[in-house]
C-alpha cells in the first residue's frame, strides 16, 4: 500500500516537475531518488515499519511473496532509469511527463501486487495500460510509433472488455468479486461438479484477457508490432518491469481463483496448450527475424512461454522460479536494449564487429544473451531449471519437459547469432557516445547476473529472511 | 423479469460490439463498439445486482448485497472515459500525420 | 403482461436494433448518433431497474460526454462516406461468424446454468440503486479503489496533454 502512495505522490511530483525545474538532466537524478524512496518504502512495509496504515476492507491481500516480489520489481525499474534514463530525456519534447507515467505504471504494478478483489485487478491493469499506450506513442513524428500505439489501445481496450465480461459472468454465477470466495461446497444439481456454468464460462474469459495481457499464444499476435514500434527504451520497460508484474497477477489470479474450479476444470491441461503454442510461436519466428529489436520481442514471447511453467506447476518451486524469472529476464533485457539504444542500425548486419570496437559492450551484451538463452552459470539458467524443475515436481505432463528444452535449444540458435555477428564477423558498427558510467554499469548488472547464477542462495536468503 | 432476458440481451449487445471491432476499419467505429461492448457488460452487472439482491431480500429486508456490482459499474465507467480520452488522443495524433484513421493504414502504405 | 415487461421488450427491441445500426452505417457520424440511442436505452434499463445513480451517471458521462467528445473528434476530421476504408467481404464474413459463435457460447451457458432458472432481476422496486445507499458504501468500504482511480485520471490526464500537444 506504501509503495502505491510514495510511487502516485512521486508522478504527481514529476508532473510539475516540468514547470519548476529548468534543466532536463536532473529528472532521472530525480526519478531514481524517487524509485529509491519507493523501494524503501515498501521494504519497510514488509517488515511491518509502514508510514500509513490503511484498513484494506477486504481490497487487498498482504503477503510476504507480494512484498519481496513488488522490491524486485521496483529495483528493476531503478537500475532501467538510472541506464536508460538519458534515453527517456532525449525521446522527446516532455521528458519529466515521461517519468511520471512511469511512476503511474509503477504504482499499477503495487496494486497488482496485492490485489484481493476483481475490481483491483481491473484497475491495476488499466492503471499500468493507459500510460504505456502514451509511452508507445512517444515519438510522435513516427508512423511506425503512431501505429503500435493505436494497435496496443484498441486491442487493450479490447481485451479489457472480454475481461469485464468475465468478472460480470463470474459475479453472476458466485455473486461476489472477491478472488478468494468462501463456497458452500457441496455440490448442487444442475452445477458442473460444484460450479456454476456461468462461473466457469466467466473464468475462461478471464482467463484469455489475460493471457492476452502477458502476450501468451494464441493471444500474441500484437507484441511483435507494438514491441517494434515502440521507442526502444520504452520497449525495453514494456517487455521487462511490465510483463513481470501481469504474470504476477496472473499467477495470484491461477493460484487463488482458478484453484477453486479445479475439479470441474482441467486448468493444467489448458496451460498446457498454450505453454506449447507459446514456446512455439515465439521461438519459431524468432529465428527468421533480421531485426534485433523484433528478434527481442519474439523472444520475449518465447520466455513468457517458460514463465507460464510456474502457472501450470503452482507448487513452491514455481514461486521461487518466477521470482528468479523476473530478475534474470528483466536485468538482462534491460541491459541488452541499453545497448541497443546506442546503436544506430538495429539488424544484425549492425552489430557486425562490435567487439573490436566495443569490447566491453560486446562482452557484457553476450553475457546478457546467454543468460536468456539459458547458459549454466547465469541467472537464466537457474531460473529455467527452476521452471522445468517445479513441473518435474508435479509428476504430470513430463513431456511438457522435453519439449521445453527442445525450444530452449532452438532459442540458443537466435541469441548466438547475435554473439557471432559482434565477435566473428568484421564491420564498422555506429555506435553513439558511450559515457565510462554507462559502461560499468553495464558490467554490474552482467556481474549481477552471473552472481545469482553462480550462488542463488544469496538471493533467496535475502527472500527468506529479508 | 427472469434474468435469462436480461443476460441474451448483453450477449447479443456484446457481441455485436465485437463483430463490429472485427469487420470495421475506421478506428473511431472500432474504439465505439469497444464502448458498446462495455455498456453490455454494465447492464448486465446491474441486472445481476439486482438479482442477487432480490435473492437476499427474502431472508433480510435491509440488505445491501448487490451494491457492489453497482459501484463495479460506477468504475467501469470511471476508467471508460479515462480511456476515450486518452484513445481520442491517440486517434488524433495518428490522423495529423497520415490524414485516415484507417487501422491498416501501414499496410496501404507499403503496398 | 405487466407494463415493466412491455417496457423492457420495446427498450430492448430498440437497442439491438440501434446497435446493429452502429456497425452497418456507413457514415460516422450517424454511428455515433445511433449509439447515443443504444446509451439512452441502456439509461431506460436501469431506471427499470430502479438503479437511478447509474441512470443518472450513464446520460451524463456517455451520452453527454464520451459520445459529444467522438462527434468533436469526427468533425474535427470531416470523415464522411467516401473517405470510409472497406474491409473485403471474406474478412467481414469471418467475423460475423466468430461473433455469432461468441454469441453461441454464451447463450449455451446460459441455458446450461440451471441455477439461474427461477433467479429474477427485481424490477422498479428495491432500493439500492439510490444514491444513499451507493455512497455509504462508496465512501467506507470501496474508498480505496476511489482513491486510486484518481491516479487513473492523473496518468490520462498527463497522457492526453503529452500526445494530443503539438511539438
Amino acid at each position: 500500500m506504501n509503495s502505491i502512495i510514495v510511487s502516485a505522490a512521486c508522478g504527481i511530483l514529476m508532473m510539475f516537475g516540468s514547470v519548476w525545474i529548468g534543466n532536463k538532466n536532473y529528472f532521472r537524478f530525480i526519478a531514481a531518488t524517487g524509485l529509491l524512496l519507493t523501494w524503501v518504502a515498501n521494504w519497510a512495509d514488509m517488515n511491518g515499519n509502514g508510514l500509513f496504515q490503511i484498513p484494506a476492507s477486504g481490497m487487498f491481500v498482504y503477503t510476504h511473496i507480494s512484498y519481496f516480489f513488488n522490491a524486485i520489481l521496483i529495483a528493476a525499474t531503478l537500475i532501467y532509469v538510472i541506464i536508460s534514463g538519458d534515453e527517456v530525456t532525449k525521446q522527446g519534447a516532455y521528458p519529466a511527463e515521461y517519468f511520471s507515467l512511469i511512476f503511474f505504471v509503477m504504482s499499477g504494478v503495487s496494486i497488482l501486487m496485492f490485489y484481493n478483489n476483481m475490481l483491483m485487478l481491473f484497475l491495476g491493469i488499466e492503471i499500468m495500460s493507459i500510460p504505456l499506450y502514451i509511452l508507445t506513442g512517444a515519438d510522435k513524428r513516427n508512423l511506425k510509433s503512431n501505429e503500435a500505439s493505436l494497435k496496443y489501445f484498441l486491442m487493450g481496450a479490447f481485451s479489457t472488455g472480454i475481461m469485464l465480461m468475465g468478472i460480470a459472468l463470474i459475479y453472476g454465477g458466485t455473486g461476489s468479486f472477491a478472488i478468494d470466495i468462501k463456497r458452500a461446497g457441496s455440490a448442487v444439481p444442475g452445477f458442473y461438479n460444484g460450479t456454476s456454468f456461468l462461473e466457469i464460462t466467466g473464468l475462461l474469459f478471464l482467463f484469455a484477457s489475460m493471457c492476452f495481457k502477458v502476450s501468451a499464444a494464441p493471444f500474441h499476435f500484437w507484441t511483435p508490432d507494438v514491441y517494434d514500434g515502440a521507442p526502444s527504451v520504452f520497449t525495453s520497460f514494456m517487455a521487462t518491469i511490465v510483463k513481470a508484474a501481469g504474470f504476477y497477477a496472473f499467477f495470484r489470479l491461477v493460484e487463488v481463483r482458478m484453484a477453486q474450479t479445479a475439479t470441474s476444470v482441467d486448468w493444467k491441461l489448458i496451460i498446457s496448450f498454450i505453454i506449447i503454442a507459446t514456446l512455439f510461436f515465439g521461438n519459431i519466428t524468432a529465428v527468421f527475424q533480421q531485426s534485433v529489436k523484433r528478434m527481442l520481442s519474439y523472444s520475449s514471447i518465447a520466455q513468457a512461454g517458460f514463465m507460464l511453467f510456474s502457472l501450470f506447476a503452482m507448487n513452491d518451486l514455481a514461486r521461487q522460479g518466477l521470482m528468479l524469472y523476473a530478475v534474470a529476464y528483466s536485468l538482462s533485457t534491460i541491459g541488452i536494449f541499453a545497448i541497443m539504444t546506442k546503436m544506430k542500425d538495429y539488424s544484425f548486419d549492425g552489430y557486425n564487429g562490435l567487439a573490436k570496437t566495443h569490447p566491453a559492450l560486446a562482452a557484457t551484451n553476450t553475457i546478457f544473451l546467454l543468460s536468456l538463452a539459458g547458459i549454466p552459470l547465469t541467472a537464466g539458467f537457474l531460473a529455467k531449471y527452476y521452471m522445468l524443475a517445479s513441473v518435474i515436481r508435479t509428476g504430470t505432463y513430463t513431456w511438457l519437459v522435453v519439449a521445453a528444452v527442445v525450444f530452449a535449444a532452438i532459442s540458443v540458435y537466435y541469441y548466438f547469432r547475435l554473439i557471432q555477428a559482434m565477435y566473428f564477423k568484421n564491420g564498422e558498427p555506429v555506435v553513439a557516445a558511450i559515457s565510462p558510467i554507462f559502461k560499468y554499469l553495464l558490467i554490474s548488472i552482467a556481474i549481477i547476473i552471473i552472481a545469482i547464477g553462480a550462488f542463488p542462495q544469496l538471493f533467496f536468503n535475502l527472500f527468506y529472511f529479508g | 423479469m427472469p434474468i435469462q432476458y436480461y443476460i441474451f440481451l448483453a450477449a447479443i449487445l456484446f457481441s455485436i460490439g465485437v463483430i463490429g471491432v472485427l469487420i470495421r476499419r475506421n478506428a473511431i467505429i472500432v474504439f465505439m463498439c469497444i464502448e458498446l461492448m462495455l455498456n453490455a457488460v454494465n447492464l448486465l452487472m446491474v441486472a445481476f445486482s439486482k438479482m442477487h439482491y432480490a435473492a437476499a431480500l427474502t431472508d433480510d429486508a435491509k440488505t445491501a448485497v448487490g451494491t457492489d456490482a453497482q459501484l463495479f459499474v460506477f468504475f467501469i465507467m470511471v476508467v471508460a472515459a479515462a480511456e476515450v480520452s486518452v484513445g481520442l488522443a491517440i486517434i488524433v495524433m495518428m490522423y495529423r500525420n497520415v490524414h485516415s484513421v484507417d487501422i491498416n493504414f501501414l499496410n496501404r502504405l507499403k503496398n | 403482461m405487466e407494463p415493466t415487461e412491455i417496457l423492457f421488450w420495446i427498450i430492448s427491441g430498440i437497442a439491438i436494433f440501434s446497435a446493429l445500426m452502429v456497425l452497418l452505417s456507413k457514415n460516422p457520424v450517424y454511428s455515433v448518433l445511433w449509439l447515443i440511442v443504444v446509451f439512452f436505452c441502456i439509461t431506460n434499463h436501469y431506471i427499470l431497474l430502479n438503479a437511478q445513480f447509474l441512470a443518472i451517471v450513464n446520460m451524463i458521462v456517455y451520452a453527454g460526454a464520451i459520445m459529444v467528445l467522438f462527434l468533436f473528434v469526427i468533425m474535427l476530421m470531416n470523415l464522411n462516406t467516401i473517405s470510409e476504408p472497406r474491409r473485403t467481404l471474406w474478412v467481414r464474413l469471418a467475423g460475423v461468424v466468430s461473433g455469432g459463435l461468441l454469441l453461441t457460447v454464451i447463450i449455451s451457458t446460459v441455458r446450461s446454468a440451471v441455477d439461474m432458472n427461477d433467479k429474477k432481476a427485481l424490477m422498479s422496486t428495491g432500493d439500492i440503486g439510490l444514491i444513499q445507499n451507493l455512497g455509504k458504501v462508496l465512501f467506507t468500504s470501496y474508498a480505496i479503489p476511489f482513491e486510486i482511480s484518481s491516479i487513473l485520471f492523473l496518468s490520462a490526464m498527463v497522457g492526453a496533454v503529452v500526445i494530443g500537444k503539438k511539438e
